[in-house]
């Protein structure tokens, strides 16, 4: 169980809000209690799904988080993960994450989507 | 001949503590020894040679390189002849670049992942020896994993541009380093588009897996268990251990391994795996998952995409 101070959260985009405790993560606390609107990823700070910003209120940062997905520029700027912050006020956050999904397919025109080596599958096929 | 098995990943990790605890203490694997750098080199039980994974401190997740190992020295400089005339540069480094690791010859696969490969590496034995072994050994922590079986990365597929990784890579594979295709997804109208590979050399339906996304990463890397009742056992594990499980224990239909997929404290994504499968020949006809039913090829028990499996990755 969690214990402590809780803080209100209130993610802007969906007007959804929940109390998270200082003991926990803001994207912890999420999902813990079966809310959504934060995706949820490898909740370790590398992999970047869960990126937002805090233009109310005030976060502590826990952990690393993956430069590839965080800057400098952008921490400077109050960029971070929501699996590795912690509220010690209540926040208001944005959800800034650029959503990019592995093994999804959306296809154009008919006819367009062909790799460049389309044709060989069937000849793999016979191998 | 030629290309025998996955030898080791190197691993970038953001807190090199947690990451060490993580793969002895869930995973199973020991530390065998640590370089000048401060990387941390680690096998599993099963493993004879005196690393698999090489844990290197960064700043950010994901995949240095990965490693296989050849048969014989002499591969190396007849492998680097038929990746040069394929047009992919190549560097020889010498012995001693890795530590108790002999020369490698270093490339970039045509999806910008690195890949080395290699001929030598100090042989230390399995944790059982090999004058009549026990079946396994008494000092196991966590999920006890047996081996690193393969690595899942992640090729860039964007047909709208005429970019296809996963299909450049299987090729590449095949005409270049004598790799053989298990298994594929196909997508898009009339299937045309292989959306993802998986390919051996040895006789497990997997040594590699190509998937696409719209970026070059690591999915996962996988560690090999027996069987079903391992699976779960490493599941309690991980919850004793509050690694977050990204897909609870199930069975894949592609492979047909039971997994379980958890993320290491960098977010990472590991693997348990159980189950050989099947027999993988060269002779062995290609098995194909089209479109509609690729995710029953991935979860075969649910058959639907899981936002977290498809959204992370490092």
């Amino acid at each position: 169980m969690t214990n402590g101070v809780r803080h209100q959260v209130r993610i802007v985009q969906t007007g959804e809000t929940y109390a998270c405790a200082e003991s926990e993560t803001l994207l912890q606390g999420m999902a813990r209690i079966g809310r959504k609107g934060i995706p949820v990823g490898c909740l370790n700070g590398g992999c970047g799904v869960c990126r937002i910003s805090v233009p109310v209120g005030q976060v502590r940062c826990i952990g690393p988080m993956s430069r590839t997905h965080v800057s400098e520029d952008d921490e400077a700027e109050g960029i971070c993960l929501a699996c590795r912050v912690t509220p010690v006020a209540s926040v208001e956050i944005d959800v800034v994450g650029k959503l990019r999904k592995a093994l999804t397919f959306n296809w154009g025109a008919p006819g367009a989507a062909r790799g460049p080596d389309a044709s060989r599958i069937h000849a793999t096929k016979e191998t | 001949m030629g290309v025998m098995r996955i030898g080791h990943l190197s691993l970038k990790v953001m807190d090199m503590a947690a990451a060490v605890k993580h793969y002895e203490n869930v995973l199973g694997m020991k530390k065998t020894m640590e370089d000048k750098a401060g990387n941390v080199y680690l096998k599993c039980w099963d493993e004879w040679d005196k690393y698999s994974v090489q844990l290197k401190k960064a700043d950010a997740a994901g995949m240095d390189h990965v490693a296989y190992k050849v048969e014989h020295d002499a591969d190396l400089d007849a492998l680097q002849k038929r990746i040069e005339a394929a047009g992919v540069k190549t560097t020889m480094l010498p012995e001693g670049t890795l530590p108790s690791t002999g020369r490698m010859l270093q490339f970039k696969m045509p999806s910008g992942h690195e890949m080395r490969l290699y001929a030598m590496k100090e042989c230390v034995g399995t944790a059982v020896g090999s004058d009549n072994p026990d079946p396994w050994p008494d000092d196991l922590k966590g999920a006890g994993s047996k081996w690193l079986d393969h690595v899942a990365l992640v090729c860039e597929l964007n047909p709208e541009a005429g970019v296809n990784k996963v299909a450049e890579n299987c090729k590449f594979f095949k005409e270049c380093l004598d790799f053989y295709l298990s298994e594929q997804i196909v997508v898009g109208p009339g299937g045309a588009v292989q959306a993802a590979a998986f390919m051996f050399r040895a006789t497990k339906p997997h040594d590699i897996a190509f998937l696409p996304g719209p970026s070059a990463g690591i999915h996962h890397a996988s560690f090999f268990l027996d069987s079903w009742e391992e699976v779960l056992k490493a599941a309690d594990v991980m919850a004793k251990n509050k690694v977050k499980i990204d897909v609870t224990p199930t069975r894949h239909g592609i492979t047909r391994g039971q997994t379980i997929y958890f993320f290491d404290p960098s977010g990472n994504r590991n693997e348990t795996f159980a189950g050989l499968g099947y027999l993988a020949q060269p002779d062995r006809p290609v098995n194909t998952w089209t479109e509609e039913n690729l995710w029953r090829g991935i979860f075969f028990h649910s058959g639907e995409a899981t936002p977290s499996f498809t959204e992370a990755y490092t």
